[in-house]
């Protein structure tokens, strides 16, 4: 007589052999010039990538079901890949997991409506769209980074000399030792926390309608900054020389401006809320 | 035959009349889905009368608007047709498409025009670009809710927010219409719902 646990076990067994039969691996390998272009369209899953040691993209792809396919094409020095559907896919059985490599200073273009997008170890352009994607990039120099997301959290860690540029709905935004001639973020409802030094003599522009706005600074900062929350609150742990002019009304508690360090290196910083609150917080020293 | 070869072979040809496309239609749902919804496609643009038909000028000028806002790119040489794979949510374009021209005009008139000219622009695009932002807003729903089920709270909580931050730009801009806080904030709004938009219908089907 076959008890019960021995069904359920053969059961879970089945279940088992059969994800595993049905999730399948595929690898390609394309050899391109300097600068080249990589694109990576996944409507359900992760994409990663990362720098290869070579003039190759290599592209690593995990499918969930053969309910969906890799298209894969190269036209010269551009590489496009796509999950690519099939009838009756839904999130779970379409989805795809990426790990790409590719040369470090190959511009990438990355989009996923659920999985994470991540960027790292990279100088050339970086551009990642997702509906509900959460969005990491670190270490990347010298590029423009442009970030599009309904509700995805986004991270931004050590960008250097970028070009950046931020669009999200709902997401929380973090950025880490970013900066650059300019750095953007226009978000409806994400709180935005900036953490760095607002180097680089460059445009900071952090704009939320009803988040909250957190910038973290040491006290030498060089910056021309105004902040103003039309009707939430504003903060400034941080002397400002206040300005002559303005052209817009300060009012205590909903608005401040000045500037701090030196003036012939600074960077220009607006920090604009509706609702929420504003807070420019100076960062210890110790850390 | 690939799935991409057919798709370039479709735009190489009317019909599909060879046989490694025959026998690959036959053993791919997708790709014979999509032939058939492209001679779908072609036999309800025949009887389209031509009066229905904008001028190219207006196609151009959205496509370059689309274009310099950064929301259409180059088209992939392996995806399938924009037509069939969206089907009915192809009116998302043209919708997302009047957001933006109406505030490419505004953004365009606010750096040429003088200062008293703005007050009175700011208000009347203030209007026009408001009675816009109720459009389509059912509908846009309604895609989602059919193509991403699961997506739909968060695009209707996403959705209100950004009609709220737009009510509230426009308030702002009626207050004070000098205050370039205020009606940037508005553009950034309409920014952020075209946005939206752009999401939904960007999304690939199956």
């Amino acid at each position: 007589m076959v008890s019960g646990r021995t069904v359920k076990l053969v059961a879970i067994g089945a279940i088992v052999a059969g994800t595993l039969v049905a999730e399948s691996k595929k690898e390609y390998h394309f050899t391109v010039g300097p600068k080249s272009g990589v694109s990576v369209m996944n409507p359900y899953g992760s994409i990663s990538v990362k720098p290869s040691l070579n003039n190759t993209v290599v592209v690593n792809a995990v499918l969930h079901s053969d309910k969906v396919e890799v298209d894969n094409n190269q036209n010269g020095n551009r590489v496009d890949i796509q999950s690519h559907l099939l009838a009756g896919a839904d999130a779970e059985s379409g989805r795809v997991d990426y790990e790409v490599f590719v040369p470090a200073d190959a511009s990438v273009t990355l989009h996923s409506s659920t999985g994470t997008l991540r960027a790292e170890k990279l100088h050339g352009d970086v551009s990642l769209e997702g509906a509900g994607a959460e969005v990491d990039v670190r270490d990347v120099s010298d590029a423009h980074v442009h970030v599009k997301t309904m509700n995805g959290a986004v991270n931004l860690d050590n960008i250097k000399n970028g070009h950046v540029e931020v669009d999200s709905l709902s997401g929380e935004v973090t950025m880490r030792s970013v900066n650059g001639p300019l750095v953007q973020v226009v978000s409806t409802s994400g709180r935005i926390n900036y953490i760095g030094d607002f180097g680089n003599s460059g445009e900071y522009r952090l704009s939320t309608h009803s988040g909250d706005i957190e910038a973290t600074i040491p006290e030498w900062t060089s910056a021309d900054v105004s902040a103003r929350s039309t009707r939430g609150e504003v903060h400034d742990d941080i002397p400002l020389q206040p300005k002559n002019h303005t052209w817009f009304a300060v009012d205590k508690g909903r608005a401040f401006a000045g500037t701090m360090g030196r003036v012939a290196v600074s960077s220009t910083v607006v920090l604009r809320s509706f609702s929420g609150k504003i807070h420019l917080r100076k960062r210890p020293e110790n850390k | 035959m690939t799935c991409v070869e057919l798709e370039q072979s479709l735009a190489e040809q009317e019909d599909v009349g060879s046989w490694e496309q025959r026998t690959h239609l036959r053993e791919c749902p997708a790709c014979s889905t999509l032939v058939r919804e492209l001679n779908l496609i072609v036999a309800a643009a025949g009887q389209l009368q031509e009066a229905d038909e904008p001028s190219p000028r207006v196609w151009n000028s959205i496509e370059a608007a689309l274009r310099q806002e950064g929301l259409i790119r180059p088209q992939r040489p392996f995806v399938s047709s924009f037509g069939a794979r969206w089907g009915a949510a192809r009116w998302l374009v043209p919708a997302a498409a009047m957001l933006l021209l109406a505030l490419g005009i505004y953004m365009r008139r606010e750096s040429q025009a003088d200062h008293a000219a703005q007050q009175a622009l700011v208000t009347s695009m203030g209007n026009q670009v408001a009675s816009q932002s109720d459009l389509n807003d059912d509908d846009l729903m309604q895609e989602v809710a059919e193509n991403e089920p699961a997506m739909k709270t968060q695009y209707a909580e996403n959705l209100r927010q950004v009609n709220e931050s737009i009510r509230d730009a426009q308030g702002l801009v009626n207050e004070s219409p000098n205050d370039a806080d205020a009606r940037r904030s508005l553009m950034d709004a309409y920014h952020q719902k075209s946005m939206l938009f752009e999401m939904a219908m960007d999304r690939p089907l199956p």
